[in-house]
């Protein structure tokens, strides 16, 4: 049979970011397959060297365009842990708040994702209709809807606005009622299944060899690691949660554990709002902001992101700006390494469902 | 001699109903999908618009072939409309509305399209023309077994006389209802909804056989979509829902039949091929077999 190049991205229905897959097929079976990065790539790490310390807030949220929270919290811990600021409580719990939200979100859009894949589109939009109303709220706290520039060295950049902690456990009780005609929709569909169950293996023997972290991994070792339970940040260790897993990583599985995490997003949260203390968001710190700087050191930062462990490794020679930040991204594993070993094999009708299902974020590897 | 220039004025005129009728129900049925996934979608003129506009504009021509399978598609489209009956009275060639007249004519717009499709050079739309053969395959087997039951038990292929058949003793549907499920699998696989879209598939194939078109080309191809769509629908409602006796019937029976499809496909994901395969051949075929055979039986 003869061989056929065929190109997945950067300009196609079912592609997940600006990046393209090189994939050579033979009738349907995708025999050789390679990540073509670079369409994306406007030199985060570089960029962070030739701006201040404070500059780099409004930077480092576009190295994952649909989850940038998390990159406002890693910077925000290494940067707090070289210079020895003290984080107010109130701070850690608005954090929290925040990032547990994101991870719903980003959840809601992989679910909808789905259906892109598929073909389901009534799934899409639905699972973009709830994410809208998160962003609708972000843009209540924070001004912003995706980039929000809200979590910064020393706390938050301002307090919740009044009555928003109504309006959020408003959204969450409201997501809480129709979870299973979420999953109805979508997961539990007959035809969805068929796409889902026994596809797009993911064995535990790739997971170690490829350092996949996040749901992936928790999905075939059905091993609990989850950076918010082994190594805690912010108030993670004061807050009751469980970490969903499984033994058998197939699509369904994943896409299953990623709505399991939502409901335990949605606890988070609300415990959050139970609990969290009055006071100052922000810890005081004197002096002009753009010459801010941070004593000589290195921290390696990490936070559980809805893909898997992504932290910053940052270098300070104790300037105005970082000396060197290297960023862990949570789907550069298999978003890389993964498309070229591990999609090869699969049917040309599975490429874009692999790549949402594994969690690909293009942006994380083009940094 | 003028009997057969009317007739032919008739039928260029039942092609030409058809595809306004089809367009307007698709625009209808896009804002009614829009509703349900919680969008207002486009107006209902708007397959009209999109249609006029890529008429409109330039065509880039891929070769001969490319430009002589979209005029063999929408011509052979257009030959399989005229053929077909309104109502029960209303049909432009009397005596000339066998089934299996639709069936082979049906195939020369279809095989036109995958020509076309083949000629641009693409090898997504080759993909899409070899996965809606394979289709093809799948869902015509039962879909004709079906067929030839109702044709058993009518005593006719004539679809006015399937149509006066089920005028005296009940409709299809309900005398028949596997054939009525198995035909209902069927359509929608003719129709290209969901789960049995495997030769548009946008994520996988990038719309497969149309892939390479643009402009006029594409216009053209939009109108043949329109009519084979108006045939597929038509020949389902005058097998099963005892077709029509006048006008207003036809079109409610088919906004019915269309709408139903197109809203299950909107609530469905996509199979692949292979699940297409063995999904019709399983239970679908195994269904109107059984049926066929108890029919003979009674």
């Amino acid at each position: 049979m003869r061989e056929i190049k065929l190109f997945l991205g950067p300009q196609h229905p079912g592609m997940h970011g600006n990046t393209s897959v090189h994939m050579y097929v033979e009738g349907d079976i995708i025999k050789k397959s390679y990540l073509l990065p670079g369409m994306l790539h406007r030199g985060f790490e570089k960029g962070m060297e030739q701006r201040t310390w404070i500059n780099n807030i409004a930077l480092i949220p576009r190295i994952c365009v649909v989850e940038p929270d998390i990159n406002e919290m890693v910077f925000a811990m290494g940067v707090e842990t070289l210079a020895g600021i003290e984080v107010p409580e109130r701070a850690h719990y608005i954090r929290m708040i925040i990032l547990e939200l994101a991870r719903i979100s980003i959840h809601l859009m992989a679910y909808g994702g789905i259906g892109g894949p598929t073909g389901h589109y009534t799934l899409m939009y639905h699972a973009q209709a709830d994410r809208n109303r998160i962003l609708e709220i972000f843009e209540k706290i924070t001004g912003h809807r995706i980039y929000h520039q809200y979590i910064v060295p020393g706390g938050v950049r301002k307090d919740l606005p009044v009555g928003i902690e109504d309006e959020i456990n408003e959204f969450l009780d409201d997501l809480a009622s129709r979870y299973l005609e979420i999953r109805d929709l979508g997961i539990e569909n007959p035809t969805i299944r068929k796409r889902l169950v026994d596809h797009i293996l993911l064995p535990s023997e790739v997971v170690w060899e490829l350092g996949v972290t996040g749901v992936g991994m928790r999905s075939a070792t059905n091993k609990p690691y989850d950076l918010r339970k082994v190594l805690p940040y912010a108030r993670y260790d004061q807050i009751d949660f469980e970490v969903p897993m499984a033994d058998y990583s197939d699509a369904e599985c994943r896409v299953d554990l990623k709505l399991q995490e939502v409901v335990q997003c949605i606890g988070i949260i609300k415990q959050c709002l139970a609990k969290m203390p009055e006071g100052p968001v922000r810890a005081k710190m004197d002096g002009n902001a753009l010459k801010f700087r941070v004593p000589k050191g290195q921290v390696y930062a990490a936070v559980e992101s809805s893909r898997g462990e992504f932290g910053y490794y940052i270098v300070s020679d104790g300037g105005t700006k970082p000396y060197r930040v290297a960023v862990r991204g949570a789907s550069f594993p298999q978003g890389l390494l993964g498309v070229e070993k591990y999609l090869p094999g699969t049917r040309l009708d599975d490429a874009a469902l692999w790549f949402d299902t594994m969690g690909v974020c293009s942006p994380e590897i083009d940094r | 001699m003028s009997v057969i220039l009317m007739s032919m004025l008739i039928g260029l005129g039942v092609a030409l109903f058809g595809f306004t009728l089809q367009t307007t129900i698709g625009g209808i049925n896009r804002k009614v999908v829009g509703r349900m996934q919680k969008r207002y979608g486009p107006k209902w003129y708007q397959e009209f618009l999109d249609i006029f506009k890529a008429l409109s504009k330039r065509a880039i021509s891929h070769g001969w072939i490319y430009d002589f399978g979209v005029i063999m598609a929408v011509g052979g489209i257009t030959a399989t409309a005229m053929f077909m009956p309104i109502t029960d009275s209303l049909v432009a060639f009397a005596g000339y509305d066998n089934f299996f007249i639709f069936v082979y004519l049906l195939a020369v717009g279809m095989l036109g399209m995958a020509m076309s499709a083949s000629g641009s050079g693409n090898p997504l739309a080759s993909i899409g023309v070899m996965r809606a053969l394979t289709q093809m395959l799948a869902y015509e087997v039962p879909f004709m077994v079906v067929v030839i039951t109702i044709i058993k038990v009518s005593g006719t292929s004539s679809l006015t006389g399937i149509m006066e058949f089920q005028q005296a003793n009940g409709w299809f549907a309900l005398s028949l209802p596997i054939g009525f499920g198995v035909a209902f699998l069927s359509l929608l696989g003719m129709l290209g909804k969901k789960p049995f879209e495997t030769y548009i598939a946008p994520s996988e194939i990038a719309s497969g056989p149309m892939v390479e078109y643009g402009g006029k080309q594409l216009g053209l191809l939009f109108v043949m979509h329109e009519i084979a769509t108006f045939i597929e629908v038509s020949l389902f409602v005058h097998l099963f829902l005892g077709g029509a006796s006048n006008i207003i019937e036809f079109l409610a029976k088919y906004f019915i039949v269309y709408t139903v499809a197109n809203l299950i496909s909107n609530l469905n994901g996509r199979f692949k091929i292979d699940q297409v395969v063995v999904f019709f051949y399983k239970w679908p075929l195994a269904l109107a077999v059984l049926q066929a055979i108890w029919v003979l039986w009674r």
